[in-house]
């Protein structure tokens, strides 16, 4: 029952994906593609598994493909993700003989379509419950997540409320998502869309975080090993895992508040909340209590045992700061209400999620990364990144936790068991932001100090004020405080002289890079000059960035964006009494580390999904208006927080630091696998953080028009000289796609090739793709286009010769040089022999220049049509003869027409007779192009024409003197045109069958 | 500025404002059309923009004005905005405004049951095409892409939807027809002209004579010009013919242009006009065609034609030039004819191939044996020569009766 249920949700969230597809997957997709490479491949993987969300499944499927691609250009990466999904699968398997295998499979399944559906149904309750709470939370932001796709998307948030509402487990699910969304928030500050997919997919995510989970409990070799190919796929990854170990310590922290809330409250608060459910507040309420236990787990010293651990040890800014771009999507989701109230509730977190939403952009992929850092959530992370639309969405149904009451609300129509479950891992996805704050105990006392000193209270908006501790929570030691405090000044100083100290929305400014982070110093400016250029507006800007991506998006973001102001602000004050950190710049670096979504924009896939998972953020801000909503919840949650501290919860985190070492273990790992990868990434991250940069100034001036596609542009990563065309479906992904110095390599292996050419169409078609895709116009792209219109030409493929001629006519328009002169001749010879339109005709040799009419090539196409429009037929197959090749090729096309047209014509004027021999010179019948009247060739044309003449009814008799003649009379009443021999019945001989084996051998 | 021109200005324009309203109240077609004619130079509206530009809160006195009726309004202030950007030459945004402007009138028009409004109609339907064009030179020039002709053509489109159905206005649509036809013909996008004619000719609850005479004109010389690119020369003979019958004979202009067309269609049905023609009307690009067209001298024809190039490329007449080509061959051989006729009767009606060549090697036509066979047997098989040719003793052999049919209005055969 459950899992059906999951699966409904599933399929629900999948057709929100779906629906805001458009929007969302199709801009997205690009963002997927760029994430595919980790969450693509995973997604591939989960997508083979999922059997639920067929809608999902077949855009997964798709972006799976590019993923592939992708995995194989990122090469290790790739590998990882495969193997990820499998040791996943098989942790999934584990888990399920110790928690449940229906479950296990769900979720194996939903990462494809609705992770956070499937998990949910099956396993969160138990397995998430009783391994990671933490991991629940992190499920119940999923669902918020999607909840808030839901508010993006009236249609798909209600229905992923009700699917979550089934998969009560869910709210575990909805941890895995927040651990996913974390990881879509890396993919978010690359691209909204992604967001979007996150939303349609967080159900996937929470999915995989399901296995996560399990894997802590049961398999943690398995979660270690997703962690690791979140590793690879980021090329930071090692880093990162110590963010992760973070952040995945603080998801467990939060877990277990959640799992103890989830366990008692939940269910009851749920069902209520159902009750009241219908709204959506009522599902936003759930997150409050959530973020009340949260609290409570804060404060609980088991949450800080484990957190502690991971978090405080290793970077707990950093993980919050993962934690915080969850939080921020889930802000910016529809949870933005929910992580209000949490805020209000005095969550740092909420307000680090805040900051990160602001910076989350950038963030996201880190996010995501962080996300895993709980170890189950870097594996999630992968899976999340392959399902990252839905590992958003689970972030923001974080967010949006109030969503997934909305959804037990409506579970409990439908399925009750699956409420009660949605109902515990709602509880368990508050106590994952619970777990946030542990962090924020850890960073604190040191940044609240070091806030102090930069940021007097009173004299500056405590907003600023938690920006600062914000800062310095994610300094690890005293000299990054140190340089904090400076760059922290800096920034203050700044904004006091442009006055915008207090009109500054400082819970959504970015943090700017950590000055001694591990990452690249470089990287870390680059990011830092992004965060302080990106400025004022960040709600808006995250909306203008990823506008592209989907309009529906932008108008919901800007009617989300007003209350996301709002809310930050006040989460800003909650806020300021507390500490945070800086995921943004992990965030950042994540989406750096992200080669192929770097190079270039929309046409990678990664790319894409970060921008939706911007988009999800910036939605989930948007839905600041659940905030009142939510912090109702939150005092039905607060009660529930006693119950995180049960050693139950103290077990689950364990485990999951436990995962999370391994999860490191493997990141690193991953890295060595990247190995290639490394010198291309450190490029595109700079590109990346370019890009973040422009995209916040197009945020800054508002205008979605101003985005400079160029910056966006995608950059081919791939280095097969070889690749067959493929139609896209969807956004390129930069590792399929060919760099220009490989597609020179390819133009000459075509060129030289002995191959046949429908092959050589195919691979010429491949590069024309990546020359589109790259926007690459120059001579190279001339000449593919050029050797490919002649050996269309060759091949008497004139569709596809009309399109390199078109192409070439812009081109060359454009003043790009090339053989214009040559395929200005084609292009006339094809207007006057192939085209009925007078009037292109006549524009087209009124377009000849002077110069051009001088041309051999043209002249001789003039005279081709003088020929043709006086129907001198001899004067036709001389010029015949005598033409380059290629025009031959041209003429060819129209040798049949005029020949009948000339035996029409003699055997109407010519009396009695005409020999064979004559007709085959005057006909061009003589194969020897050399004008031999004389019958030197005379012979084999003879035969030919002898045999074209019978073909065509001609009467042929033998007179007296031996010679072949037509009887002219007689003949011209019995010509007539034979069907053409290799006719096929949907007229294009191209695409006759065998011609598709010859081409696939 | 001076109080006095102020005060002025502000009279002239509260005067215009009147007078548009006071045009309308009291379905004056008449007066409206001068105060929409932007183009047209008039004195009114010059001095108007000049009020204009002078009293720059011009859009409160509009308000005003507008109490009673919300619409004028509407047309007012982008019209206004319209006379001053034209004044000044800005014409981008004259016609940016000025469609405005005639989007607002069109919605009124349509609520206006009778016919008055008509020709206000027509006048801002030409000017909307006029400011069209000269917007698009302007983007033109400044290297922008020249896309308002393209809106204007929507906007007649929609005008023509207003006036093409049934009732009192339908008079009024050949007329946007003909504007359309303007527009596309500019555009180089004729095929969109299609849907137009066929509305316009199918309609059987209203008879084409009933037109106004200057747009049938109009709209028989579009069509005409149409049929002549699809080389349909009887149909572009006649829509032409019936466009220069009834052209009023004082337009020279529009009569020379009729004859630009008219005059190659009919060559190439075999009809050729008086030289005298040709002198009246200027039309000298076509004399030493029909001059070759009379003496079968093909090189004539040729060089003629290579002279006029770009002309005739422009005007589209080029390809129907080019088909003389087998009129004057005919010629030649029967110029031939008749020299062999006088010469020797009994054998007038065999000629040697080689005879044919020298006449054109004289003409410095330079074809050899082959290719002259080849257009004596094209010639026999488009039926402008009777007869045969025998391949093996190389001679043309003429029918005896009538060897060389006229055209007399048919085309060639194809």
């Amino acid at each position: 029952m459950l899992p059906s249920s999951s699966i409904w949700s599933v399929t629900s969230s999948s057709n929100h994906s779906v629906e805001e597809g458009s929007q969302v997957h199709a801009p997205v997709i690009t963002g997927h593609y760029s994430w595919p490479a980790s969450a693509g491949q995973v997604a591939v993987s989960w997508n083979y598994g999922a059997n639920n969300g067929p809608l999902e499944n077949a855009t997964s499927s798709s972006s799976g493909d590019h993923y592939d691609p992708l995995r194989d250009s990122t090469g290790s990466e790739g590998a990882h993700f495969p193997t990820n999904s499998v040791s996943q699968t098989s942790a999934s398997s584990n888990l399920s003989a110790t928690n449940g295998n229906p479950a296990y499979a769900g979720y194996a399944q939903y990462p494809n379509s609705t992770y956070s559906y499937g998990y949910g149904n099956m396993q969160y309750q138990s397995n998430y419950y009783s391994p990671q709470q933490a991991n629940y939370p992190s499920y119940q932001q999923a669902g918020a997540s999607q909840n808030s796709g839901a508010s993006y998307q009236p249609h798909s948030s209600f229905q992923n409320t009700g699917s979550y509402a089934t998969p009560t487990s869910y709210s575990g699910t909805y941890f895995a998502s927040d651990h996913q969304t974390a990881a879509g928030c890396p993919t978010s500050g690359y691209v909204n869309q992604t967001n979007y997919w996150n939303d349609g997919s967080g159900g996937g995510y929470p999915l995989q975080y399901a296995n996560f989970p399990s894997l802590d409990t049961n398999s943690a070799p398995s979660t270690s090993n997703t962690t690791n190919n979140s590793y690879s796929y980021q090329p930071e990854c090692n880093q990162w895992p110590i963010n992760y170990g973070t952040s995945v310590s603080n998801v467990n922290c939060t877990p277990g508040p959640g799992s103890m809330v989830s366990s008692t409250v939940p269910t009851a608060t749920y069902p209520t909340q159902s009750a009241n459910g219908s709204y959506l507040y009522a599902s936003s309420q759930p997150p409050p209590p959530g973020t009340t236990s949260w609290r409570g787990d804060l404060g609980l010293p088991n949450l800080p045992s484990s957190q502690a651990q991971n978090a405080v040890a290793c970077y707990p800014i950093s993980s919050w700061e993962e934690k915080a771009p969850t939080v921020q999507n889930y802000n910016l989701n529809q949870i933005p209400s929910d992580l209000q109230k949490p805020l209000d509730l005095k969550l740092p977190l909420f307000e680090n999620h805040d900051a990160n939403g602001k910076t989350t952009c950038s963030y996201d992929p880190t996010s995501s990364l962080q996300v895993f850092p709980s170890g189950q959530v870097s594996q999630i992370p992968q899976q999340p990144l392959q399902a990252i639309s839905a590992m958003d969405a689970s972030r923001v149904s974080k967010m949006q936790i109030p969503t997934n009451p909305r959804i037990s609300s409506s579970l409990a129509v439908g399925v009750p068991k699956l409420d009660k479950e949605g109902s515990t891992t709602n509880i368990v996805a508050k106590p994952a932001y619970l777990s946030v704050q542990v962090p924020k105990l850890n960073n604190q006392l040191s940044s609240s100090d070091d806030t102090d000193a930069v940021v007097k209270q009173g004299a500056f908006p405590p907003s600023l004020r938690s920006y600062a501790e914000r800062c310095f929570s994610r300094c690890k030691d005293d000299a990054e405080r140190d340089a904090n405090k400076i760059i922290l000044s800096e920034i203050i100083a700044k904004a006091k002289d442009d006055s915008s100290l207090w009109t500054k929305n400082w819970d959504m400014e970015p943090l700017f890079p950590l000055p001694n982070s591990n990452s690249n110093a470089a990287d870390r400016n680059i990011l830092r000059s992004t965060v302080l250029s990106t400025p004022k507006f960040p709600g808006r800007r995250t909306k203008s960035r990823w506008e592209p991506v989907a309009e529906e998006r932008m108008d919901i973001k800007v009617a989300l964006v007003n209350p996301d102001s709002t809310k930050n602000v006040s989460w800003a004050e909650r806020l300021a009494g507390g500490r945070i950190h800086e995921n943004e710049w992990n965030s950042m670096k994540l989406p750096l580390s992200q080669p192929p979504p770097l190079n270039k924009t929309p046409q990678r896939p990664l790319k894409k999904s970060r921008f939706s998972d911007i988009s999800n953020i910036t939605e989930n801000g948007n839905s600041s208006s659940e905030s009142d909503k939510e912090q109702e919840l939150t005092k039905h949650y607060s009660s529930a927080i006693a119950l995180e501290n049960s050693p139950e919860e103290k077990k689950r985190r364990e485990h999951r630091s436990k995962r999370f070492e391994n999860g490191q273990e493997r990141r690193t790992d991953g890295k060595q696998f990247k190995p290639r990868a490394a010198g291309v990434e450190n490029i595109l991250r700079k590109a990346s953080a370019m890009l973040l940069a422009k995209s916040y100034d197009d945020q800054c001036s508002g205008a979605v028009e101003d985005i400079n596609w160029n910056a966006l542009t995608v950059k081919g990563t791939s280095q097969e000289v070889e690749k067959r065309y493929l139609r896209l479906t969807s956004a390129p992904d930069p590792a399929t796609v060919r760099p220009e110095e490989i597609l020179e390599k390819a133009l000459y292996m075509v060129q030289t090739s002995q191959k046949n050419y429908l092959y050589k169409c195919d691979q010429l078609k491949s590069i024309r793709q990546d020359l589109t895709v790259q926007r690459i116009q120059n001579e190279l792209t001339v000449k593919v286009y050029e050797t490919h219109g002649r050996l269309a030409l060759e091949a008497g493929d004139l569709p596809e010769f009309n399109q390199c001629q078109s192409q070439l006519k812009r081109l060359y328009a454009e003043g790009i040089k090339g053989c214009q002169m040559e395929f200005s001749a084609y292009s006339l010879l094809c207007v006057i022999l192939h085209s009925n339109n007078k009037r292109d005709l006549l524009s087209s040799i009124n377009s000849l220049s002077n110069a051009a009419k001088q041309d051999e090539a043209v002249k001789h196409a003039l005279a081709v049509h003088s020929a043709v429009s006086a129907g001198n037929y001899v004067l036709f197959f001389r010029l015949y003869k005598a033409a380059p090749s290629l025009i031959t090729c041209l003429m060819d096309l129209h040798v049949e027409k005029m020949r009948f047209e000339a035996i029409k014509c003699m055997s109407k004027s010519y009396r009695p007779t005409i020999s064979v021999s004559y007709i085959a010179h005057v006909l061009g019948f003589s194969t020897s192009a050399q004008t031999g009247f004389d019958g030197e060739n005379g012979a084999n044309g003879h035969e030919d024409c002898e045999e074209w003449l019978r073909a065509h009814g001609a009467v042929l008799i033998v007179e007296n003197n031996a010679e072949l003649q037509l009887d002219a009379k007689a003949s011209s009443t019995t010509l007539y045109m034979p069907e053409p021999e290799d006719a096929v019945a949907h007229g294009d001989s191209n695409l006759a069958v065998d011609d598709f084996f010859t081409r696939a051998s | 500025m001076s109080f006095t021109s102020m005060s002025e200005a502000h009279r002239r324009i509260a005067d215009f404002l009147n007078h548009f309203s006071e045009a309308v109240s009291s379905q004056d077609g008449a007066s409206l059309k001068s105060l929409l004619s932007v183009s047209s130079n008039s004195s009114l509206l010059l001095s108007l923009a000049d009020d204009l530009n002078l009293y720059q809160d011009w859009s409160r006195l509009v308000k005003q004005a507008e109490r009673n009726s919300h619409t004028l309004g509407e047309i007012l202030v982008p019209h206004l905005r319209c006379v001053q950007s034209y004044r000044s030459g800005r014409f981008v945004e004259a016609y940016a405004a000025f469609e405005k402007s005639a989007n607002a009138f069109l919605q009124e028009f349509r609520n206006w049951e009778t016919a008055w409004a008509v020709e206000a109609m027509h006048v801002v339907a030409h000017e909307i095409r006029i400011l069209a064009e000269l917007a698009d030179k302007e983007l033109a020039s400044l290297g922008k892409n020249p896309e308002k002709l393209q809106g204007a053509g929507s906007f007649l489109m929609k005008v023509f939807g207003s006036l093409a159905g049934k009732g009192p206005k339908r008079v009024g649509a050949l007329y946007v027809t003909c504007q359309l036809f303007k527009a596309y013909f500019k555009l180089g996008t004729v095929h969109l002209c299609r849907s137009v004619i066929r509305s316009i000719e199918t309609a059987k609850f209203f008879d084409f004579e009933e037109f106004p005479s200057s747009d049938k004109v109009t709209y028989m010389y579009y069509t005409g010009r149409l049929e002549v690119y699809n080389e349909n020369f009887v149909a572009a003979a006649q829509k032409l013919t019936y466009a220069l019958m009834h052209c009023n004979s004082r337009h020279e202009a529009n009569l020379r242009m009729i004859l630009k067309y008219l005059i190659p269609v009919k060559l190439s049905i075999g009809i050729l006009p008086k030289m005298s023609l040709l002198d009246k009307f200027h039309l000298t690009e076509y004399t030493d065609i029909v001059k070759a067209l009379k003496q079968g001298d093909l090189r004539l024809l040729r060089r003629a034609l290579q002279e006029h190039e770009d002309q005739f490329l422009r005007t589209g007449v080029y390809l129907v030039l080019e088909k003389l080509e087998l009129q004057v061959y005919q010629r030649l051989v029967k110029k031939i004819y008749i020299f062999q006729k006088q010469k020797d009767p009994s054998k007038a009606h065999q000629i040697k191939l080689d005879v044919i060549v020298k006449a054109l090697k004289w003409l410095e036509i330079d074809m050899d044996v082959d290719e002259v066979e080849c257009m004596m047997a094209i010639l026999i098989y488009k039926n402008l020569m009777k007869g045969y040719f025998a391949h093996k003793s190389k001679v043309v052999v003429l029918s005896k009766q009538e060897p060389f049919p006229k055209l007399n209005g048919k085309p060639v055969s194809s």
